[in-house]
């Protein structure tokens, strides 16, 4: 992933000096911990009793029995109790649909156009969304948010960590990839059909992504033609002109930016699968997917995850065959090389993804499957951070990377399980027993002056 | 005469079939919470026709003994606010029988109810056993009927028509909360001038309309009138969709004012007020896992709201979103008791508390003589992972199939074969 990072570091470097929409991000100041005698999920498949963690330096450093450390470790008695990796949703709109859901500030679809290719989500997020401090109390280390899916193609997502700063810069996850929103059916058909203006049914919006494909392609070769030049042959020709929409584009077609597809019924998934092969680029990941269980060997062979609900359905006709195994389904397909994924789209369900895993986890269970608690974790830690494009940092506890960590009360699989702390980069964010916790200025005094607006 | 034989033959099924005692059915050795006490306890349940007829630790016989050792009964859960039956598919509107461009205050959707709604067996399987189907808002700050129905799936409807109804209040976007008040405290004014002889006839019904401002300007109807009569000479549940404290104390001065048997939903701020709610008994309707401030009325939205509610003595019952996702209830109620809420005041929130608020019958408690609605879990019903084992609806065994079991059973068994010739 740091190689893509610095080709499309290159790209930009064309035609900017440096990348001024760069991450900012700094750690909250943090100490060496030892968390011990916790019973562990890693977020790679495994199980680990009475075991002991150790951060140090902000990052994992050992997962071992009995690991002795020296004075200056700060000690979490963690007997009884579960850690498990940051969480990470991979679907949010906390930021661009913020709370109170009020209309100056619903800024998650640029609903103008059905290609708006050229918008970025990080432009429309506002910092002081009370939600992201919910979140965090869900164990929410970091979360991608989308644009709406109101259009064919509806503009960069952004990778955030779970810290509310007053600056967008200062949240992006560093080295994070952007991705591009893309989206299926009912809703672009109906925003757009409504209008009188294509698309109004789904050939249209097949039409209108290929199309967009097209003037990518052109683009990209334009931009290879002049890339590959000499420097003194770059010198006296022009660059091609920046365009917003086709910069992003190409950034897909050259792999550096991940496409994630909201896509509820089989058959268009399989369509947009052709699609992804006719212009060869890659879809990281189906979002909502209620029919995924369908085709869940065709996604598995085409290493495409399935970021889905456990079992929210009905609102619309492309939403109606739901059924509560989709998960382990998609999970177990292939003979278990599937990629599940528990996602939320909602600012509610992203405080209890453990519990919407729980429950995907169960109904596997009931339909027959094999699958472990342990890798029912992965579903909402390292399959949502392979989708971003972050696990080489996080969304497990594999010794070296970032210590974004979540001590539980309980099991987390059960419904009673409640966040207790939270470290992100292996600093402090949440910690229940002294009520340290994160306030955004719009809970400031909005109830009543002396107060935050939840005050436990 | 081969219609007269086919209606003998029609009466003769009919006798036989209400006459002959259904097999009974003993349920052994369970752990009985009965959605009523505190306690949970092991014990036999015995259900004879349609009723329970003895709960009892000691030994008993039944036809049908289904050993439930370690298992967990419970009363069929009580939904409080659907649309299950009037609205099959959320963004189709040919699917959507909840709202009317004519009636308002006495809009009712019971003949909407579709028995065959595939909502129906899916709520069953998740432990759902009966509902309250409520319409839309209407165009009216209060109006629109709502109805109980026996989530049987019999063709023939049972449940209780019109038992409820509805309105609200709050920030809107168009027009004042003030006006808002002000037209509910208009038509409760009229509402308290209407007498039971005025109601006779259509005729003097319209001409009521005529003469009143408030009942001519709203458009209103003598369907519309004779709801609002309801609403004040039957003491007829009226649940209000509410927020912000200030609106509810509001409200509380109008239940006061006119009597009313107000039940609040929403409620995201009754944390705020707790004590003039607990005061004057008002029962409320919260949705426990949310806790976001989704408007400038729900500020005080907080995930411990239940616990506190329930601490200061108020009735709850829980919601949920509507109809295909109300299977959720069970989960917000467990958020519920995470968040510090009593086990048994969580289970008596789905189960006997909307009996008692609504008035549904000899339901939602297991003791002798109530309807036999039970659920038998497979494992702690407030943990959404948990499912029904076993479901009885008036003392039916019902058979927890629904089209999510079906399209999951097509797409895991028989791959061998093209998914359209499986099951």
């Amino acid at each position: 992933m740091t190689k893509l990072i610095k080709y499309s570091f290159l790209i930009f470097a064309c035609f900017i000096e440096a990348n001024p929409f760069e991450s900012t991000y700094e750690p909250l100041p943090s100490e060496n911990i030892l968390i011990r005698n916790a019973n562990i999920y890693d977020g790679e498949g495994n199980e680990f009793k009475e075991t002991d963690l150790l951060i140090q330096n902000r990052k994992i450093m050992a997962l071992g029995k009995d690991l002795p450390v020296s004075d200056d470790f700060l000690i979490i008695d963690a007997s009884n109790k579960w850690v498990t990796p940051g969480i990470i949703d991979i679907h949010s709109h906390m930021g661009v649909y913020p709370a109170p859901g009020v209309s100056t500030s619903a800024d998650g679809n640029e609903a103008t156009s059905p290609v708006t290719a050229d918008v970025w989500a990080e432009h429309s997020i506002w910092v002081q969304d009370p939600q992201y401090a919910l979140a965090l109390k869900g164990g929410i280390t970091a979360f991608h948010i989308l644009p709406g899916s109101a259009n064919l193609i509806g503009g960069r997502g952004v990778t955030v960590k779970n810290l509310q700063r007053n600056t967008i810069n200062s949240m992006k996850f560093p080295d994070a990839p952007h991705s591009l929103k893309m989206a299926c059916g009912e809703n672009p058909k109906r925003v757009y059909g409504n209008r009188q203006q294509a698309p109004s049914t789904r050939m249209g919006n097949a039409a209108g992504y290929r199309k967009s494909w097209i003037q990518a392609k052109a683009y990209l070769n334009r931009l290879d033609e002049y890339e590959a030049k000499s420097d003194e042959a770059k010198e006296i020709g022009y660059a091609p002109q920046r365009d917003f929409e086709m910069e992003t584009l190409a950034g897909v077609l050259r792999g550096e930016i991940l496409v994630h597809n909201h896509c509820y019924r089989a058959e268009e998934m399989a369509t947009m699968i052709n699609i992804a092969k006719e212009f060869d680029y890659k879809i990281t990941a189906f979002h909502h997917g209620v029919e995924a269980y369908k085709i869940a060997d065709l996604l598995a062979e085409n290493n495409i995850c399935g970021a889905l609900w456990a079992d929210w359905w009905g609102f619309k006709h492309e939403a109606y065959d739901m059924v509560q195994a989709n998960i382990a389904i998609v999970d177990q397909a292939l003979g278990g090389k599937g990629c599940a994924i528990v996602h939320s789209d909602d600012a509610i369900g992203i405080q209890h993804l453990n519990q919407e895993a729980s429950k995907a986890l169960a109904a596997g269970l009931r339909a027959g499957f094999d699958i472990t608690k342990a890798r029912a974790m992965n579903w909402i830690t390292s399959n949502p951070a392979k989708a971003a494009g972050i696990y080489d940092q996080t969304g497990s506890l594999k010794v070296g990377k970032n210590a974004d960590v979540v001590i539980w009360s309980k099991n987390p699989f059960s419904v009673y399980a409640i966040v207790e702390k939270v470290f992100i980069d292996g600093a402090t964010a949440y910690d229940r027993s002294t009520n340290f916790q994160p306030a955004s200025d719009f809970d400031v005094g909005i109830i009543s002056p002396e107060k935050n607006r939840i005050e436990e | 005469m081969k219609n007269y034989l086919k209606i003998i033959f029609l009466i003769f099924i009919f006798i036989h079939n209400g006459l002959t005692n259904a097999e009974s059915i003993l349920i052994q050795n369970v752990t009985i919470f009965d959605g009523k006490t505190n306690n949970p306890y092991v014990g036999n349940v015995l259900i004879e026709d349609n009723k329970i007829s003895r709960v009892s630790s000691s030994n008993m016989r039944g036809d049908k003994v289904i050993d439930a050792t370690g298992k967990i009964l419970t009363p069929g859960i009580i939904a409080t606010d659907t649309d299950i039956g009037i609205v099959e598919i959320g963004a189709l509107s040919v699917t959507r029988d909840d709202s009317s461009d004519l009636y308002q205050i006495g809009f009712s959707i019971y003949d909407a109810f579709n028995p065959n709604s595939v909502l129906v067996p899916w709520n069953r399987s998740n432990g759902i056993t009966s509902a309250m189907t409520l319409p839309q808002n209407t165009d009216s700050p209060i109006g629109g009927l709502g109805s109980f129905f026996v989530l049987d799936s019999n063709l023939q409807v049972s449940g209780i028509k019109d038992n409820v109804m509805i309105g609200r209040v709050g920030g809107s976007g168009s027009k004042s909360r003030s006006e808002t008040f002000a037209i509910i405290e208009d038509l409760l004014e009229f509402a308290s001038s209407l007498n039971l002889k005025d109601m006779e006839s259509y005729k003097d019904i319209a001409d009521l309309i005529d003469d009143s401002p408030i009942a001519e300007s709203m458009d209103l109807h003598p369907r519309d009138i004779k709801a609002l009569y309801n609403l004040v000479n039957d003491d007829l549940p009226l649940i209000i969709s509410a927020n912000r404290a200030s609106d509810l104390l509001k409200l509380i001065d109008l239940k006061l004012k006119y009597d009313l048997n107000l039940i609040i939903m929403g409620a995201q701020e009754a944390g705020l007020v707790a004590d003039k709610i607990a005061k004057n008994n008002i029962p409320l309707i919260i949705n426990p896992i949310n806790n976001i401030p989704e408007s400038f009325d729900e500020l005080a939205a907080n995930i411990e709201l239940a616990a506190y509610l329930e601490k200061q003595g108020i009735t709850l019952m829980f919601n949920a979103p509507r109809s295909h996702n109300f299977h959720l209830i069970r989960q917000g109620a467990g958020v519920a008791v995470a968040n510090g809420m009593s086990y048994a005041g969580a289970l008596r929130a789905l189960t006997s508390t909307p009996v008692e608020v609504f008035n549904l019958g000899d339901r939602g408690e297991i003791v002798a003589g109530k309807v036999a609605d039970l659920i038998i879990w497979d494992a702690d019903p407030l943990e959404p992972s948990s499912m029904p084992e076993k479901v009885f609806i008036n003392g039916k065994d019902i058979d927890l199939t629904s089209r999510m079991t079906r399209l999951t059973d097509r797409y895991i068994k028989n791959k061998d074969k093209p998914s359209i010739y499986r099951n």
